[in-house]
């Protein structure tokens, strides 16, 4: 059974490429232009991996990961937060509002797939997210 | 004609004014009348109101002007009877300071004229004066052309003549004064010299009984006025003078003479008149010197007083006045001074304290204003801080697809590619990775300079970042064929630090050295020297020229390679290296030889240095 992504972006070219990606490599590709629909989406299709804007219109990518979360059949999910490294304290604000990750933007065609795989096997491993995927994308 | 017509008009209007004047005046005269007549009136409803309060008959104004005119009556007679008794007296005066003397301004001073004023004062005398010498005065007394005589030595012989007062109004004795230096001290040391005395006095008499009584041979001066008698010894004329010891204390000095031991004849002193005549005078004189006597406070002590005192002023030496003017005057100026110090300390706190109250005034508005712009200045720097955020991912967001497709194409996913089509899209890739590094630089460089960049300190093994950095910079290295090699001399490398910008400023001297070299190779050192760790980065390039070496680590500053291709790179590298290296409370520095390398060391301490 093919694995479920949930890939909550704006910008529809970034959105096209890591659909792309993701979906040569055998995953099943959701979407959601803005964070109300991408949480609306989240609890409706609870996916396998949730990758995570942080700078959408209306409501940030924090408050996402954090209405994600309340949510309970997603409290297990990883979260990956997909952004560029903008200002100090950025990571930590992401991982303290509920995100299980950070992919750095912008993102290495070659690299990401195998990042994207890795988080995968932590839900696998351990049923839920922890802060070992920081070290893929310092 | 026309000339006269102003003038006729002119002297008219004159006449007019001048009757109006006129007027003015009757008119006031005629107000004034009419007040003079009210006021009369307003009395002698007064005066009626008076009458009618002490008598309780009307007709009573008639006994008032009868009791009016005895009162005048008895007034005039009492009026002329004390006329009657206020009679004249003629007083002698002669020079013998202070006892009695004419001052300069011509009047009459002196102990004998205080005390004989005095009384005149108390019996309603009229005192007249008659200004002349002592041998004068005597004669006078005796001829009946002065009533009084004042300053007179009872003897048995002038009792004869005179008649005397009998309270003695001073005590006197005569001294022998001399010149200075002449050696005279006592009465032995007379003989043969001359002395000066008041002619016809009784010091002259009793100075010669006295001498004779020694059987010294003196020869006598005889001086008719007692202020000669010192001049003349001090003119030379006499060796010694005899005088009463008021005098000779009050003038001594003055004439350069001081007092021997030679004293005699002690008398009593006082007020004389003719044989027989004016017993009463002396009578009342007695009266009021008796009652002078007795009080200790009285006038007569005050005038003993004074002019015994004025002696001691009198020979205060001129340097004491003039010290005691200067004295006085300083007081004064201190006084004046002091008052004026006060009042200018006064205006002084006076200023002090409004420029006080301005500069709190002032130190309350600049702090408004200063608030006012710390908070525009933090308005500013969440404004720097937002645009920074929305600059990076503004930027990046379209680099993303750009990058991100172009590694797509590049692999062929899509689809194979040509040699031109492969060799196009590796320019766009390196371009738009070229375009990533210089938004990351200006970045850090944006964000260290808003003071926004943190360090993340943690531990960290500096052996792992050397070897990571060198094996991310191998590559380059080797497509030029040139050596990349590390050497770690302190085998302890575990310090805290932000891996990520010690990574950085690794990578930016690393990629550098690699750049600027074409042959031999680039070596990184590293060693531990006590609380700092020194790293340096050796190249074998085309060095720095002596000129570039100041600006190298200023910002978009890329140095002339010599090589026809300019380096890629963004030109912030060494710029925010240095700025990093600062941040974490080291420092930076390059030392170049043109031509065949350089060499950048940096030195970082291993602790977190606090604060």
């Amino acid at each position: 059974m093919k694995k479920k992504i949930l890939v909550i972006e704006d910008n529809e070219q970034n959105l096209y490429l890591i659909k792309y990606i993701l979906e040569d490599c055998g995953y099943e590709i959701f979407s959601a232009m803005d964070g109300k629909k991408g949480i609306e989406k989240a609890a409706s299709l609870l996916p396998d991996l949730i990758l995570l804007d942080i700078q959408l219109p209306v409501m940030d990518g924090y408050a996402v990961a954090q209405a994600l979360r309340q949510i309970p059949v997603l409290q297990k999910t990883p979260i990956v937060a997909v952004t560029s490294y903008a200002m100090p304290g950025d990571k930590e604000k992401a991982i303290e509002s509920g995100c299980s990750g950070y992919i750095e933007k912008p993102i290495d065609p070659d690299a990401f797939a195998s990042q994207v795989e890795a988080y995968l096997r932590i839900k696998d491993n351990n049923g839920g997210g922890d802060e070992k995927g920081c070290t893929n994308c310092r | 004609m026309h000339t006269n017509r102003p003038e006729r008009r002119q002297s008219r209007t004159k006449e007019k004014l001048e009757t109006e004047n006129r007027g003015s005046q009757e008119g006031e005269i005629k107000t004034k009348k009419k007040r003079g007549n009210g006021e009369v009136e307003r009395r002698r409803m007064r005066m009626k109101k008076r009458a009618s309060a002490t008598c309780p008959h009307a007709r009573m104004p008639t006994y008032s002007l009868t009791f009016l005119a005895i009162v005048y009556i008895v007034f005039t007679i009492a009026v002329s009877l004390s006329n009657a008794g206020e009679r004249v007296v003629r007083v002698g005066v002669y020079d013998n300071a202070p006892k009695i003397f004419v001052s300069e301004s011509g009047k009459p001073e002196g102990i004998f004229i205080d005390i004989i004023e005095y009384i005149a004062a108390h019996e309603r005398w009229k005192l007249s004066y008659i200004h002349g010498t002592w041998g004068e005065g005597l004669a006078r007394l005796e001829r009946g052309e002065i009533d009084l005589m004042p300053d007179v030595a009872y003897t048995a012989e002038r009792d004869k003549r005179y008649s005397f007062n009998k309270v003695p109004v001073l005590s006197s004795w005569f001294q022998v004064y001399s010149r200075q230096g002449s050696g005279i001290r006592s009465l032995l040391d007379m003989r043969w010299k001359r002395i000066a005395v008041l002619e016809g006095s009784i010091q002259q008499e009793a100075f010669i009984r006295m001498a004779e009584s020694f059987g010294l041979h003196i020869t006598i001066v005889a001086v008719p006025e007692y202020d000669k008698v010192f001049e003349t010894v001090s003119r030379g004329e006499a060796d010694a003078a005899v005088a009463n010891h008021f005098y000779g204390a009050l003038h001594a000095r003055k004439f350069g003479l001081e007092d021997t031991a030679v004293v005699f004849n002690p008398s009593a002193l006082y007020y004389a008149s003719r044989k027989g005549v004016n017993d009463q005078l002396l009578n009342v004189i007695d009266n009021n010197l008796s009652g002078l006597k007795k009080d200790t406070h009285s006038m007569y002590y005050k005038s003993l007083n004074r002019w015994t005192s004025e002696e001691v002023e009198f020979e205060l030496p001129t340097w004491m006045r003039t010290l005691g003017i200067i004295i006085g005057l300083a007081l004064i100026m201190s006084i004046i001074g002091a008052i004026l110090l006060k009042h200018q300390v006064n205006m002084r706190t006076r200023e002090l304290r409004e420029a006080n109250q301005r500069m709190e005034e002032r130190i309350i508005e600049r702090t408004a204003e200063l608030a006012a712009a710390m908070e525009k200045a933090q308005a500013a720097d969440k404004l720097k801080s937002a645009f920074l955020a929305t600059m990076s991912h503004e930027l990046r967001t379209p680099l993303n697809s750009i990058i991100g497709f172009t590694g797509i194409i590049l692999r062929e996913r899509v689809g194979p590619l040509n040699d031109e089509q492969k060799k196009q899209l590796n320019m766009v890739r390196s371009s738009s990775q070229h375009l990533l590094a210089l938004i990351n630089d200006v970045l850090d460089i944006s964000k260290i300079e808003a003071g926004q960049l943190q360090l993340a300190y943690e531990d960290v093994d500096v052996r792992q970042v050397i070897e990571k950095v060198v094996q991310t910079t191998r590559p380059l290295a080797e497509n030029k064929g040139i050596g990349l090699d590390f050497r770690i001399i302190d085998g302890d490398m575990g310090i805290k630090a932000d891996y990520r910008r010690l990574e950085q400023i690794l990578l930016n001297l690393a990629g550098n050295a690699i750049k600027f070299t074409e042959k031999g190779s680039v070596n990184i050192i590293c060693e531990s020297d006590g609380p700092n760790l020194n790293v340096r980065v050796v190249d074998t390039g085309i060095g720095i020229k002596e000129e570039d070496m100041e600006t190298i680590f200023k910002t978009f500053r890329q140095i002339d390679s010599g090589i026809s291709r300019r380096q890629e790179g963004t030109g912030l590298g060494l710029s925010i290296s240095k700025r990093l290296v600062k941040l974490m409370g080291g420092s930076i520095r390059v030392t170049s030889v043109f031509g065949s390398g350089s060499t950048f060391s940096f030195s970082i301490p291993k602790e977190r240095k606090t604060g």
